[in-house]
């Protein structure tokens, strides 16, 4: 076999896991917000209950015995016996964390994760008693503990000091193995409830040739004695109900009896089939004439009235998850970053396309140029879709940082809530990942220097309870991420102090607000006294602005007073493909993105005014607009003399601040490919990437923020850069 | 007398590979060497008992020596004895 199937069912249970932890983290965030209803509650109660049984499947011992105690103490919750207090819910999300550390541990065959015990321990220590190494009491509206005296008299095997015996006719199909359950470990979890006495159904079993080696050929009967209820056991086969066949009948301790079967069948919800033994189905190796008969017909398995094909639900639960999770495929991301590639490509090539139709002279409507647009247009879906498939929401992202919140203000001692918005916000994949080391160091800053101790922030008049929001959003063809808190501020004076101590900056330098804030990203910079247990080991803010930049990335930083600080990165959305506008200066092919153009212009006179020796400002809609020579800027000529009847790209920035760009002439509005250069050359100022134009010619691609940035030597828009 | 050495994982992933080699022995006296599996599941179980009731009506012997703990010990669980898989005719 060229895969091991075994291996991708058990991948799919933890691509399962992560989607389940991600429900449990949000509503256990709804219960936090004072969402107490059943629903929410059921969720929570749901998603450790699922991970549980398909790590049963799996023999996942640590796993199971984790989310079995933490689900026991969720039970008492939504059974309304247990209160939701903020101590409680501390805890819930505490086990939560470890439950996802368990689920990651038992992936990679990693350790189990420290303070597993002491968290059950706690959460235990709330409902008290009623907690234990006996599975949970399940709630279920059959009682079947009082039907026992009921029979005494009618076997003498019976009687009423006796605990109570099952007999459980488990009977696998072929998809309970497909799936990836196993029986064995069924079956040892029933040894694990009580005293069992098993027995396989060998007797059905076909002739080794006409046996088909996926097909389940056998079945069990367990005798099972113990202080059970009915829901008990059937909570061991409560993931392969809908892949087996199951009878469960209460009898005497010692012998089988079928006949009880109907009288409590009155007391089931779904009456149980009269059972039929194996033998009576069981194939006659006469009837099986060959190989091929026995893979298409039923009779070779001896399994009683359960063909392949149908699966007939021995009791109407809830869904069962492990055979429901078709609604998505994994693929393999190699896969997707080709056929990103290969979009690439096609687009390239449909430009070149395009130009030489274009050279050929062509009439507008002639059959080739319709088929040429209807081209441009599949293409331009084709790259959006395979766009959309790296795209993921930033959720799971957040998720983390909660996580890292809470750990942080607990270590710290301070009271931290997180507020998260747009996290349905999507973004290339590669680009998630790689923020998540950054933005854990700005969350763990936020946590340790932005906010103030509960103390300090009464004494401002603020809640003892610090808030840090996280939020994404598209802006400007970018993502926004920001990172807020409200605490104290930057302390500007002491950082100007410390960027002096440490040589960072001459003790006269003559700095604004903004320039001083900025001094956090300069490398080795630390405003801790004390290296705390959080932050202040070495890795500053300049390994995040790195980090951002690689991403192509950049970040911002803005701080009031008494009021916080706010961190914005901001992104490109995908890393692939942009819609630029191909410009001509001084004789040199740029590509300028389209999604940071506003308008384009052409200049008059009466437009310009001087602004200082070497600047000038436009006049556009009643705002002045601070005018750059992309060809002076970029070093391919000297600044003209007049821009009268220059061309401009009016820019925005994200910060909302807007600039203009002096081009010779513009050329076409396109597609281009990203092909990157920091790889080669390193981060290049003004500069994001380059592309292949449709005549092989090769052209940057201008990153305007940056080039603006440069220029003006700092982020204020308001220090002219050479123009004029 | 021949010898088939059996995978250590008797699962869906092996279950093909299994009933391939057991039908390629067919007709003679066979030992399986179990000493090497770790886990014994659902459907290898079936295959080696599926092969004991051929081996039987062929009259040849089949026997699993040696055997891991973690063989004899999933036999217990599943309630089979070692006899059901085995065929004790002589050729």
């Amino acid at each position: 076999m060229a895969t091991d199937p075994m291996a991708e069912i058990r991948a799919s249970f933890f691509v399962e896991c992560e989607e389940l932890l991600e429900s449990l983290q949000d509503a256990l965030g709804e219960m936090d917000e004072g969402q107490h209803d059943n629903e929410t509650i059921n969720v929570v109660f749901r998603a450790v209950h699922s991970i549980k049984g398909g790590a049963g499947a799996f023999g996942l011992d640590a796993l199971v015995s984790f989310a079995h105690r933490y689900e026991t103490v969720l039970d008492e919750l939504r059974s309304g016996r247990l209160a939701i207090t903020p101590d409680a819910m501390k805890l819930f999300f505490h086990a939560a964390d470890l439950l996802h550390d368990h689920v990651r541990a038992a992936r990679d065959a990693g350790p189990v994760p420290d303070g597993a015990e002491e968290c059950l321990h706690d959460l235990e220590a709330l409902i008290g008693d009623r907690a234990g190494p006996a599975p949970e009491e399940e709630i279920t509206d059959f009682q079947p503990m009082g039907l026992s005296f009921d029979f005494g008299d009618m076997d003498d095997g019976m009687s009423a000091s006796e605990p109570p015996a099952w007999q459980i006719r488990f009977t696998p199909t072929a998809a309970l193995y497909a799936s990836g359950n196993e029986p064995l470990h069924l079956l040892r979890a029933l040894q694990a409830l009580g005293t069992a006495q098993v027995t396989c159904d060998l007797d059905g079993l076909p002739d080794l040739d006409a046996l088909r080696p996926e097909d389940a050929a056998l079945g069990w009967t367990i005798l099972l004695t113990g202080d059970l209820t009915e829901a008990e056991i059937r909570e061991v086969f409560d993931f392969v109900e809908d892949v087996s066949r199951l009878d469960i009948n209460q009898t005497a301790a010692d012998t089988p009896a079928k006949d009880f079967s109907m009288n409590f069948d009155q007391g089931l919800k779904n009456p149980l089939p009269p059972f039929e033994a194996p033998l009576a189905i069981a194939a006659d190796p006469a009837e099986v004439s060959g190989p091929e008969a026995a893979a298409t017909t039923p009779t070779t398995a001896p399994s009683p009235a359960v063909p392949q094909a149908a699966i007939p639900p021995s009791a109407p639960k809830e869904p069962a998850t492990p055979t429901e999770a078709s609604a998505t495929v994994r693929v393999d991301l190699d896969r997707i970053d080709r056929l990103v590639n290969l979009v690439g490509e096609l687009v390239i090539n449909q430009a070149m396309l395009a130009q030489s139709v274009a050279e050929a002279g062509l009439p507008p409507n002639s059959a080739v140029m319709t088929g040429l647009e209807a081209f441009m247009m599949l293409t331009r879906d084709i790259q959006d879709s395979v766009m959309m498939i790296r795209a993921q929401p930033v959720k799971p992202l957040f998720q983390r940082m909660a996580r890292i919140v809470r750990e942080a203000s607990g270590a710290v001692g301070k009271e931290v809530r997180l507020r998260t918005e747009g996290d349905a916000t999507e973004v290339d994949k590669t680009v998630i990942e790689r923020l998540a080391d950054p933005l854990t160091h700005m969350i763990r800053n936020a946590v340790d220097h932005g906010l103030e101790t509960p103390d300090k922030r009464r004494d401002a008049g603020k809640s003892p309870e610090g808030v840090i929001t996280l939020s994404a959003q598209h802006r400007s063809g970018r993502v926004v991420i920001e990172v807020s808190d409200d605490g104290a501020g930057i302390n500007r004076p002491k950082v100007r102090e410390i960027a002096i101590t440490k040589g960072l900056i001459a003790a006269d330098a003559v700095l604004s607000d903004s320039d001083i804030d900025n001094l956090l990203f300069l490398p080795g910079f630390s405003t801790a006294n004390q290296v705390s247990a959080l932050s202040g080991r070495g890795v500053g803010m300049d390994v995040v602005r790195s980090a951002i930049q690689s991403l192509g990335g950049r970040i911002t930083i803005h701080s009031e007073p008494g009021k916080g600080t706010r961190f914005s990165i901001s992104l490109p959305l995908t890393l692939a493909v942009l819609d630029g506008m191909v410009v001509n200066v001084a004789g040199e092919t740029l590509v300028v993105p389209l999604s940071s153009i506003l308008e384009t212009a052409t200049l008059s006179e009466g437009d310009i005014r001087a602004l200082g020796p070497e600047t000038n400002v436009i006049h556009v809609r009643g705002a002045f607009v601070p005018l750059y020579d992309l060809g002076a800027e970029l070093g391919y000529r000297r600044p003209k003399s007049s821009y009268d009847g220059g061309i401009v790209l009016l820019t925005a920035l994200e910060n909302g601040a807007r600039s203009a760009l002096v081009v010779d002439a513009i050329m076409e509005q396109r597609q281009v490919v990203i092909k990157g250069l920091q790889r080669s050359y390193g981060h290049i100022p003004g500069v994001a990437a380059a592309t292949i134009l449709g005549d092989g010619q090769i052209a940057l691609i201008l990153d305007p923020a940056d080039l603006v940035q440069n220029a003006s030597g700092r982020t204020r828009a308001a220090d002219l850069a050479l123009a004029g | 007398m021949t010898t088939l050495a059996l995978a250590p994982r008797l699962d869906l992933s092996h279950a093909s590979e299994l009933a391939g080699a057991l039908r390629g022995h067919k007709g003679a006296d066979l030992v399986l060497d179990a000493s090497a599996v770790t886990h014994l599941g659902g459907l290898g179980l079936q295959l080696l008992a599926a092969a004991a009731k051929t081996w039987r009506a062929q009259g040849h012997s089949l026997s699993i020596q040696p055997r891991s703990a973690a063989f004899d010990e999933a036999l217990g669980t599943f309630g089979v004895n070692l006899a059901d898989l085995q065929s004790e005719e002589a050729a």
